[in-house]
């Protein structure tokens, strides 16, 4: 405890940037271009008073729809069961792949679901659908993803990182009609070893020494600029170049609070969660919680030797097995290091891909199988060290409790504290749920 | 819309008597269309359809650009970059009703040999048209980089849009490569990469499926791959009978067949789109992938014509004739017959891709001033704000910063920082032209980046340098000078009143490169900069 109290101090947080630096930067606040004063204000665009609930939520996605019959849903002696042994875990009689070892050994902390049964098999739409709550084609509203949603509902106004942060290589789904005030910083990391070495510094977040200087008076004819442009032509485009430079010039003055300082970690942890993209990610993402980000999600896409992520229509098993070995630790660590500080049970961990994988094989892989699949949750209270549902023998159908899309989201929310049925306005004055109509959070998971 | 799809069955069923029919060549069923109008005619023609569109949507004809918007428009659609300050200073000066036509036929045409494109032209054309095959989102984007020679010899020749077309889908099939064994070099003929795009796509009959009727015909039959499509007609049938022809034992003279892996064992014959039954019979004298490719680019394929004049439009009016250019399924019937009617034209052009641009940028319609506010859902003959793409952005920089570009230079063209540079701006590229997505690294990377800091700094920057050390210029002429080297116009009274105060503001300093410097920063970082008005 006295440790976290340490990491959490605002000392342990100041910029790097020296006093007189910070005195020139402030000056640009005297001149009237305060970037924090540039924002629009949040709260007020959000017209209503959102408490602090001081929760968070960390998404960790597994790009391409994992296998639940080589994950969390194994089906040993049957024919569509892999080569993969189902092993005891932390809670006895749940059992799990023999290649998520230490997730085994935190199981009592996570809740698996196996019975999630949705409508999209194609990378696209489902993607679209997980992410956002809804199935979205042929809609004409622009339906904002998870982490908008949430960067509004959890985020602080006023903070000086974004409420929302994809720690990701594509970003997949965007603020839709919520607007670019709860867009995600998108940080990819630029390394040509990812497996090695991920970098996921934000880059540039340092003005050149000789520029320094000048930081007031470049913000001021900015911010001249802007309104002369907005005065002529109002367009979304504007909007969104505003916000995204507002954002950037208040990290830029805080220097986004160290957050992306990874070398500042004991090294021990960093190995332990894993010196890959996916496993920094999950280190960064615990950082992000603990500077009040409110959503953060982390990807685990293409490691060397599967550059399509989870879809594993050929090779499945070397492929999942190599997968589970990048997510195992970095997972089973972030749970662990946020228990340790005393942040999960403010924080919910959510674990889960576009749709699950067709339990019979062909040609040594598994295709897209939206119908019976499998998510896992942890954290932020959830009653874990349980499975909610299951499928049948085959794993072609779910055998008991269906939880469809609209339940999953409203356990995500509520367990964040949130009523799943408030609702958001859209741009042609259409109340839009947070959750789609008729999701009950899964009761035995809340509360 | 019935009529059009009956229309079209009944051309595909055309066609498909005509292929069973192997000695009959599809090109000789082109129906009598009339002849290839001159560009200053098809400007005029699109102006006049226009106008009765605005008349039928109840909006106001929207006043024409400046010259200085329509250059930079013209610089960036065409050329892929801003002009120089002297372009932009001798246009602005000249005389004649002519010159924004004559300018179009500058920017396209070669000097020296009328009937190719410039080159900036087709390298900008290129990278423009492979966004288009290959989403920036996909997993395929980096690979499909190396299409752009090929794009670019395209463009350069004029090749007809369905000769492009039909040179994808009959470039000779790379082998596998075998393990152990390493993958053969590239060769130097840009013309051998054709191939390239079915790589990026991935060469699985599906994605191929999906990715040239998405490019060439403007539809998406993707989620018919699973199940028969819940809001088209489009079937499972529909999309594996488009597949088997991708099959990798589809063979001459045999009707090639497709069985997805599933629980259920099913065969699909090869069928062609707005076809109810499949083909029974194949020509024996040519690979299915031929009679694909006849029945694609065919002019009573009437999506082919169509999606090519929509892109085309897209990109340089900044929205589709029929806004959603990936799914002509969801037009409406005002937007499909202005499509149809400006395809017919093309068609009888022989599909000549630089007689269309040439003709929509000389028309009113591409010369209107964008819409203050824009919404999708607006009628097709307003035009939105647009965003540059990313290699645009770069080489506006470049242009505006006055960088070396030459390779004895070290300029960043050759020490791998333009790569980086739009590598990070890819990451929010745009996906149609009035979307704008980039974010906080890509705000970061223009406020603190290298080029940036480089662009700004007293020492080492050639524009500021330029203009501030210029003894002859008035604080007013080095403050427009900025203005046309970055922006490509001259500042407003009010903008050259606050940047005169702003000078004012700093006169107590040692010198004024500072105030300068901070102007020109402004400049690169504002709004105006990334888009195009």
């Amino acid at each position: 405890m006295s440790r976290l109290k340490r990491l959490c101090s605002p000392r342990d947080f100041a910029a790097p940037l020296s006093r007189r630096d910070m005195l020139q930067i402030s000056m640009a606040s005297a001149l009237g271009v305060s970037f924090c004063g540039w924002l629009p204000r949040l709260a007020a665009a959000a017209g209503d008073s959102v408490a602090k609930r001081g929760k968070s939520c960390i998404l960790l996605w597994m790009q391409g729809g994992p296998s639940q019959l080589d994950t969390f849903d194994l089906k040993p002696g049957h024919a569509n069961s892999g080569p993969f042994k189902a092993v005891e875990t932390a809670v006895p009689g749940i059992r799990i792949s023999e290649h998520l070892p230490l997730i085994a050994g935190q199981m009592k902390d996570l809740a698996i679901i196996r019975s999630l049964s949705t409508k999209e098999a194609d990378h696209g739409l489902a993607t679209q659908q997980m992410l956002t709550g809804y199935q979205t084609r042929a809609s004409a509203v622009r339906y904002p993803c998870l982490g908008s949603l949430l960067a509004k509902e959890l985020g602080q106004p006023d903070s000086d990182l974004p409420n929302f942060v994809s720690l990701s290589p594509m970003r997949m789904a965007d603020a839709g009609f919520l607007g670019p005030n709860y867009a995600p910083l998108t940080v990819s990391g630029a390394s040509n070893d990812p497996n090695a070495r991920a970098n996921l510094a934000l880059e540039d977040l340092m003005p050149r020494a000789d520029r320094k200087k000048s930081l007031p008076g470049q913000f001021q004819v900015l911010d001249f600029l802007e309104k002369e442009f907005a005065e002529e032509l109002q367009s979304e485009a504007a909007k969104t170049h505003r916000a995204s430079y507002a954002k950037a010039m208040r990290m830029v003055e805080t220097q986004a609070r160290q957050a992306f300082q990874l070398e500042d970690e004991n090294p021990e942890l960093r190995d332990a969660y894993g010196r890959n993209r996916f496993g920094q990610g999950c280190l960064l993402a615990r950082r992000l919680v603990e500077r009040g980000v409110a959503f953060t999600e982390v990807a685990l896409s293409s490691i060397p030797g599967s550059p399509a992520g989870w879809d594993t229509h050929t090779d499945n098993f070397n492929q999942v097995k190599a997968l589970s070995q990048v997510l195992d630790p970095a997972w089973a660590t972030l749970l662990k290091d946020l228990r340790d500080r005393g942040l999960l049970d403010s924080t919910l961990v959510v674990w889960m891909g576009e749709f699950g994988r067709t339990p019979k094989l062909s040609n040594g892989g598994r295709d897209h199988f939206p119908l019976a699949w499998s998510v896992v949750l942890g954290g932020a209270g959830i009653r874990s060290g349980q499975v909610i549902g299951s499928t049948t023998p085959d794993g072609q159908e779910v055998k008991d409790q269906r939880i469809g899309l609209a339940d999953f989201y409203a356990t995500i929310v509520a367990a964040l504290g949130i009523d799943p049925t408030t609702e958001n306005i859209s741009p042609e004055g259409r109340p839009i749920p947070l959750v789609d109509r008729g999701g009950k959070p899964i009761p035995e998971l809340i509360g | 819309m019935a009529n059009n799809r009956m229309s079209r069955f009944l051309a595909a069923a055309a066609i498909v008597t005509c292929l069973a029919c192997s000695s009959s060549i599809v090109a000789q069923q082109r129906p009598p269309v009339a002849h290839k109008i001159a560009t200053h005619e098809l400007a005029t023609w699109i102006d006049e359809r226009l106008a009765a569109e605005y008349t039928r949507a109840g909006i106001a004809a929207p006043d024409t650009v400046d010259d200085a918007t329509f250059l930079r428009r013209a610089f960036l659609d065409l050329q892929g970059a801003i002009p120089a300050v002297a372009q932009v200073r001798d246009f602005l000066d000249e005389a004649g009703s002519f010159k924004r036509a004559d300018y179009v036929d500058r920017l396209l045409n070669d000097d020296g040999v009328k009937q190719r494109f410039a080159s900036r032209t087709a390298e900008n054309l290129a990278r423009v048209w492979r966004r288009m095959m290959v989403p920036a989102s996909s997993p395929g984007a980096a690979m499909a980089v190396k299409l752009d020679p090929w794009l670019a010899k395209q463009f350069a020749e004029n090749t007809p849009y369905d000769q492009i077309a039909r040179k994808l889908l009959l470039a000779p099939r790379a082998p596998p490569p075998q393990p152990g064994r390493p993958p053969i070099a590239a060769p130097a003929d840009p013309e051998s990469l054709a191939g390239v795009f079915e790589e990026a796509v991935g060469v699985m009959p599906e994605n191929l499926t999906s990715a040239y009727v998405r490019m060439f015909l403007g539809v998406r039959l993707s989620c018919a791959q699973c199940h028969d499509h819940p809001f088209t007609d489009w079937k499972q049938k529909d999309f594996w009978g488009v597949a088997a022809f991708f099959a990798p034992n589809a063979a001459r003279g045999k009707t090639p067949s497709i069985s997805p892996a599933g629980d259920r064992p099913v065969t699909y014959v090869a069928k062609l789109l707005w076809e109810e039954q499949p083909l029974m019979e194949l020509p024996t004298d040519k690979p299915p992938r031929q009679v694909l490719a006849e029945w694609l680019v065919s002019p009573q394929n009437h999506n082919f014509a169509a999606t090519a004049v929509n892109r085309v439009w897209q990109y340089l009016c900044g929205r589709g004739l029929a806004g959603s250019v990936d799914d002509l399924d969801r037009v409406s019937p005002e937007e499909r017959r202005m499509l149809d009617d400006l395809a017919a034209l093309f068609v009888a052009s022989g599909y000549d891709m630089r007689w269309l641009i040439a003709g929509i940028c000389k028309s009113k319609a591409y010369q209107q001033v964008a819409a203050a506010h824009f919404d999708m859902s607006d009628s097709f003959a307003r035009r939105p704000l647009k965003t540059l793409l990313p290699e645009q952005v770069f080489d506006s920089l470049e242009q505006a910063l006055n960088l070396p570009v030459g390779k004895a230079d070290q300029g960043p063209r050759h020490s791998g920082q333009r790569e980086a540079f739009v590598a990070r701006m890819n990451e929010a590229a745009p996906e149609s032209p009035a979307d704008y997505k980039a974010g906080i690294p890509q705000a970061l990377m223009l406020m603190n980046g290298k080029l940036t800091a480089e662009a700004t700094s007293l020492e080492n920057s050639r524009t500021l340098r330029a203009v501030v050390e210029a003894p002859f210029l008035s604080s007013e002429e080095k403050i427009e000078t900025l203005y046309l080297a970055v922006l490509s116009r001259r500042p407003r009274q009010s903008e050259a009143r606050y940047f005169v105060e702003h000078l004012e503001r700093h006169a107590e300093e040692p010198d004024d490169k500072t105030a300068y410097a901070e102007i020109l920063w402004g400049l690169i970082n504002s709004p105006e900069f990334v888009l195009s008005k």
